[in-house]
């Protein structure tokens, strides 16, 4: 699902308990997770329970923004026709340095470069913009590793 | 009535095709017509109603029964996606056993083709629709190439090893006139298809159809005779592991030893399996999560074992959803009907040797990441 042909807008649902994480990808190219204060769970996707313990007071923080991934796909077919032309994107199952999973793309130059355990990191803040939902590239940490 | 005494007494699918010539309830219809055939049983003998369907809403079992013009006694509908049909058909079992209905009836189907599929699968549940489809990325595809190349990555496993799933399917369709994909496919082939999903090719992904699965669900001394199928033992789980989102397990690995104890075999009693193959992958993670090998070993046993239905483990005898297509829910049915056309003995060119006991597994719900739903059923044919 892409931006609403219509409309323009983002085509992902905003309720009352992703909003944070939506604006503050929009505003700032930042990454919003949820953290639970009675058993500390690094909470992603926005939930309004804690998924280990079910405490409902969970409360906002920022990530970040930092990565490695654990396992990806560069998809070649199939894709949003406003990615088509970067064929093939790279999806991965991201581990954040805080401890959750996410499954977020992976923005590059070079596809066919991408490994599991790479780490990456949140796209620039002007970068962000083009996408829905957080989207990581490979970590310029790299270079010296 | 014991559960023993219930079991499947008819069971029909209707035609397959790649666009939809009729609606849902069309393709339902059909399979449920030649399901009722199969079984000796008249429309007005069935009192109970069970459907699997992600695409039927905002229909349901009940509506359907107004659809159908029948009057009953029990309605469930599903949420397991192709996990659904083997829980559906087990509920059944114990509705019938338990007197709140006499004969079932249990369908699974849907008119879709390939666009239809892309634009609901963005929809398909709220995980899906908030935090994965908007990345663009399209389908399952790639959620599914994540856990292929974790696999590989992991244990070692090759595109070649897992090919056989794919190529050994595909031999069993050319022996069912009803599959829609049945040109013959090599190794090379397989290997060498167009790139979709990196590590998974064309011939890893199934391709969305239309067309329905019926079971016809009773007292097994109503089944015509000798064809009758007992169900020995059934299982469902769901959401397992917790918090994985690219898991290389399922709800099998934990259900397993409890659904081969009740039914009293293990995996080497089963002269067939029918596992969900919406990719191979998850066919070979379900193969080892049910104990035909170690976890991490399907390599070597796909080195080992041929799957066609004259081979060593008769894999998705009739070509499966691979190569005949995925009819929406009916993909968590295709394999129980398959099953219990082998088991009656009605198998035709594909027909397996000797089969008298079978393993349907189903998987489905796909969320964030994977398939949150594993189901299986283990069946004997009453002699």
């Amino acid at each position: 699902m892409t931006a609403n042909r219509h409309t323009g807008k983002s085509a992902v649902r905003e309720t009352e308990t992703n909003s944070p994480m939506l604006e503050a990808w929009r505003g700032q190219g930042v990454l919003m997770l949820q953290r639970c204060e009675a058993c500390g769970e690094a909470i992603f996707y926005p939930r309004s329970v804690c998924p280990k313990c079910w405490g409902d007071r969970l409360a906002w923080f920022r990530a970040s923004g930092k990565g490695s991934i654990v396992s990806f796909s560069r998809v070649h077919r199939g894709l949003a026709p406003k990615f088509e032309a970067e064929a093939p994107i790279v999806l991965a199952e991201i581990r954040l340095d805080e401890g959750a999973l996410m499954i977020a793309r992976v923005v590059t130059g070079d596809p066919a470069a991408v490994a599991s355990g790479d780490v990456v990191e949140l796209v620039s803040p002007d970068a962000a913009k083009r996408f829905d939902l957080p989207t990581f590239t490979p970590s310029r940490r790299k270079i010296f590793s | 009535m014991s559960s023993k005494d219930v079991g499947i007494i008819g069971y029909g699918s209707s035609v397959y095709e790649k666009k939809a010539t009729r609606t849902e309830m069309g393709y339902l219809a059909e399979a449920a017509r030649v399901a009722l055939a199969s079984a000796g049983v008249k429309k007005g003998e069935i009192d109970g109603l069970v459907v699997s369907s992600t695409t039927l809403q905002p229909d349901n079992a009940v509506t359907l029964a107004e659809y159908f013009g029948l009057s009953i006694a029990w309605a469930s509908m599903s949420t397991a996606g192709g996990a659904g049909a083997p829980v559906n058909v087990l509920d059944a079992v114990h509705a019938v056993a338990s007197g709140r209905a006499s004969q079932v009836l249990c369908l699974a189907g849907a008119a879709q083709d390939g666009a239809f599929f892309r634009d609901r699968i963005t929809r398909f549940n709220s995980s899906i629709a908030d935090y994965l489809a908007p990345h663009g990325s399209g389908g399952t595809n790639g959620l599914f190439g994540i856990v292929q190349r974790k696999h590989m990555e992991k244990y070692g496993t090759t595109r070649r090893q897992l090919g056989r799933i794919a190529v050994d399917q595909r031999a069993n369709a050319q022996m069912n006139e009803a599959a829609l994909l049945r040109g013959a496919m090599t190794i090379d082939d397989y290997l060498n298809a167009i790139m979709i999903a990196d590590p998974l090719r064309l011939f890893d992904c199934v391709m969305p159809c239309s067309g329905a699965e019926a079971i016809v669900v009773g007292p097994l001394d109503r089944a015509p005779a000798g064809k009758g199928v007992r169900i020995l033992s059934g299982r469902e789980r769901h959401n397992h592991p917790v918090g994985e989102v690219s898991p290389l397990r399922g709800g099998w690995e934990l259900f397993r030893d409890g659904l081969f104890n009740e039914a009293g075999f293990g995996p080497n009693d089963m002269q067939l399996v029918q596992a969900y193959d919406d990719y191979p992958i998850m066919v070979a993670i379900q193969l080892e999560d049910l104990g035909f090998c170690a976890k991490g070993e399907i390599g070597s046993f796909l080195d080992r074992n041929r799957l066609t239905f004259d081979g060593d483990l008769p894999l998705n005898t009739g070509g499966g959803q691979l190569s005949c297509g995925q009819t929406g829910g009916g993909g968590g049915m295709i394999g129980i009907t398959e099953a219990v056309r082998q088991l009656r003995g009605e198998g035709g060119a594909r027909q397996v040797k000797n089969a008298t006991r079978g393993l349907v597994s189903g998987y489905g719900m796909v969320a964030y990441g994977h398939g949150l739903s594993a189901s299986a059923l283990v069946m004997e044919r009453v002699s």
